[in-house]
């Protein structure tokens, strides 16, 4: 075996047997992956769904088609309750509102023309305002379609019309002119939805288009075109780069600790007496580091595509994104293992910059909610541009060209910190 | 004297900012021939040896193998064995695991890998445990995988570092043993010890060194009678005990036979721990 090889199939041997070591590596930046994309609002297409109970006090055909609707609006997850158990979800928070359809719904719904509108009542959580306007204009929308449904239907119109006139002609307190324009109104419309129903059936709509065929005020046409995606699937296309981002500095601290571990244990000192250089001993732990962070790398992606719903646009751009980042922490690495003499203190040191390079580079809190001035110093940390390469190949679909940016500037980083390292290392042993 | 010169120091020197850690050091090992280098903390043992093995390039002098090959060429110094005062192998994996990994640094392959771990667990009395993670043996049975990772590669040179430290009787008399057995199958061992006996029983020849200067090099006995003073009797005549130096113990003891009544005697000889007190002084070195 290639004495590079050797020394890299040892190091990833002795993480295998340290079960500390190879949680910190493998699991525990996919726990964090899923706890925090988890918490940060999970999966879904679209950023999720808004979940609330609904009441049907109607209990009419009209009231239960709502309800259907209801269910099958994709905004909402829809569940069907009693007042009381509406109130107490509502307010235990385990429901963002409750909607109560109430009685009266379906008869008011049956006469457009005249009485009352149907009514639903809302009950939202004081502290989720934003959803509970969302749900308005939901319920607005789902209404308006099943209008837009009674237009559409001539017969349901006509005996619409019918009950109205009636109603009309049993008004004793209505003004007698009133009654007289009402009714000169109720007529004139039946006629028209009459003379319709003949047209469509002499197959002449076209030169009414669809008469009255729903007051519809505007026709919208959907055109199939290419969404170009820049916002992700789900919180796990933004929590698993940052657990992945996560792993590459536990590795990378790891084998950073283990090179100065070599130097104090002695076992450096069998390995420079080998006959092999010592740029081979370096690229042995190098290789390891990275061979470690690009199993990790693709672990998560796996785990995130089969379970989470991750869909990187491409295994290449997913490949590019993740090797870029395999070496610039495999340089950093080779930069931390010379910051300090002692396990301890190359921990200490180490930890510390990797900490800061993570909090400014977007591995704690996304880069898009910290304040300008951080998005600026973000720059300078490879955290940064790792998140940032694979974010490109999860979910903002990035282009080679795009790619080349992010992953150019890793791949710059790593090279210049093993050259540092490497140096630094040299100058150690010498001192 | 042995074989031919393997490792040569010549007018070697070595500095670490303002401590002059090696200081004009000069001598040779031969095949066949186990040299011992003694010192207090601080001498300069452990740098010499790092500069014979290439870890630490000198600030003047030279290092020469097999008469002339620098240590520091990788091509060199597969010819130097290493075994570390640290315990230089890894916990994590077992005896057998070390070995071949070390040995496949050496450009050991295959067969002869395998040929060579076998003998080196055979050599060290590690058979049946060869399998078991170095973590759980004592401290006796990694020092011997120690040596025998040092002896994968036939290497003509050994360097062995403080070799018995912190290891029972037993494995102690094993390693010397073995010890014995390499420098009688000629080869040349570097031994650096605080053990006076272990160097007095091993050792062809010594060297005491001291603030990184040679102070004295030979063979042991003849170190002792430059170097280790004269002999002392402890004798009781009837009036207590009294103590007698003297070059000739022996005639001393006739005389005082013939003069009257011996009634117990002990005769302290000088020896390594004596040559090197005298030449390295009394007082404490905590450095």
């Amino acid at each position: 075996m290639n004495p590079i090889l050797a020394l890299a199939a040892k190091d990833l041997r002795i993480l295998m047997r340290d079960k500390t070591g190879f949680f910190f590596s493998l699991i525990w930046p996919l726990l964090l992956a899923v706890l925090f994309g988890t918490i940060f609002g999970g999966g879904g297409d679209g950023g999720g769904t808004i979940p609330i109970i609904v009441v049907d006090e109607d209990g009419t055909d009209a009231s239960r088609a709502f309800l259907a609707r209801l269910e099958a609006a994709p905004e909402l997850e829809v569940t069907a309750g009693t007042r009381t158990e509406a109130v107490d979800e509502v307010r235990r928070g385990k429901k963002s509102a409750f909607v109560v359809i109430k009685r009266g719904f379906g008869e008011a719904g049956e006469n457009p023309f005249w009485g009352e509108p149907p009514t639903v009542e809302l009950g939202a959580d004081p502290a989720r305002g934003a959803e509970a306007g969302m749900i308005e204009g939901i319920l607005m929308k789902y209404a308006s379609e099943r209008l837009k449904d009674f237009f559409a239907n001539t017969t349901l119109q006509q005996e619409s019309i019918a009950e109205a006139k009636r109603a009309v002609r049993e008004a004793d307190d209505m003004d007698p002119g009133l009654r007289s324009r009402f009714e000169g109104f109720f007529g004139a419309l039946d006629d028209l939805l009459r003379e319709t129903d003949n047209l469509q059936e002499a197959d002449t709509a076209n030169a009414f288009g669809n008469g009255l065929g729903g007051f519809t005020p505007l026709e919208v046409e959907q055109a199939e075109i290419i969404v170009e995606r820049r916002w992700p699937t789900n919180a796990y296309a933004i929590s698993f780069p940052q657990g992945i981002a996560w792993g590459l500095i536990g590795v990378a601290a790891g084998f950073g600790i283990s090179l100065v571990s070599e130097r104090t244990r002695g076992t450096l000192m069998r390995l420079q007496t080998a006959p092999i250089s010592r740029t081979a001993i370096l690229a042995g732990k190098a290789l390891a580091c990275f061979t470690t962070t690009v199993t990790l790398s693709f672990v998560l992606l796996i785990v995130g595509r089969l379970i989470f719903g991750l869909r990187p646009s491409s295994v290449g751009m997913a490949a590019f994104a993740v090797v870029s980042s395999a070496v610039a922490f495999a340089g950093i690495m080779m930069l931390l293992s010379v910051l300090g003499k002692t396990e301890q203190a190359a921990g200490g040191i180490g930890w510390a910059v990797l900490i800061m390079l993570s909090m400014f580079g977007g591995g704690m809190i996304p880069l898009f909610v910290l304040p300008g001035w951080m998005r600026t110093v973000s720059h300078v940390s490879p955290v940064k541009w790792s998140i940032l390469a694979l974010e490109g190949a999860v979910w903002r679909q990035f282009s080679f060209m795009e790619m080349l940016l992010p992953c150019g500037i890793l791949i710059a980083v790593g090279v210049v910190c093993f050259a540092i390292g490497a140096r630094a290392f040299d100058w150690v042993q010498r001192s | 004297m042995a074989g031919a010169a393997i490792l040569e120091l010549k007018n070697l020197s070595k500095s670490f900012g303002p401590i002059r850690a090696v200081d004009d050091l000069t001598f040779e090992i031969h095949e066949g021939e186990i040299f011992g280098l003694l010192g207090p903390n601080g001498a300069g043992k452990t740098t010499t040896v790092n500069m014979a093995a290439g870890l630490i390039e000198p600030d003047g002098g030279s290092v020469s193998l097999r008469g002339g090959g620098l240590p520091a060429d990788p091509a060199t110094r597969s010819c130097i064995g290493m075994a570390p005062q640290a315990l230089a192998v890894y916990d994590a994996l077992s005896g057998e695991e070390n070995l071949k990994f070390f040995g496949t640094l050496q450009g050991l392959r295959g067969k002869r890998l395998r040929e060579r771990v076998a003998w080196a667990l055979e050599f060290v009395d590690l058979v049946g445990r060869e399998k078991d993670r170095v973590k759980t043996y004592s401290g006796g049975m990694k020092r011997r995988l120690n040596l025998a990772a040092a002896l994968l590669h036939e290497p003509p040179l050994l360097l062995l570092d403080e070799p018995t430290v912190g290891v029972d009787p037993q494995s102690r008399n094993a390693i010397f043993e073995r010890i014995t057995a390499l420098r009688d199958d000629g080869r040349a061992v570097l031994y650096t010890t605080h053990y006076m006996e272990e160097a007095q029983r091993l050792c062809d020849r010594v060297g005491i060194m001291d603030h990184g200067r040679l102070l004295a090099l030979d063979k042991v006995e003849e170190l002792i009678r430059t170097h280790g003073g004269t002999s002392v009797i402890h004798v009781d005549r009837g009036r207590g005990e009294e103590r007698i130096e003297t070059d000739d113990p022996m005639g001393e003891l006739v005389k005082m036979h013939a003069e009257g009544k011996v009634l117990t005697f002990r005769v302290d000889s000088p020896d390594l721990e004596c040559v090197f007190l005298n030449l390295t002084g009394r007082h404490l070195r905590d450095d």
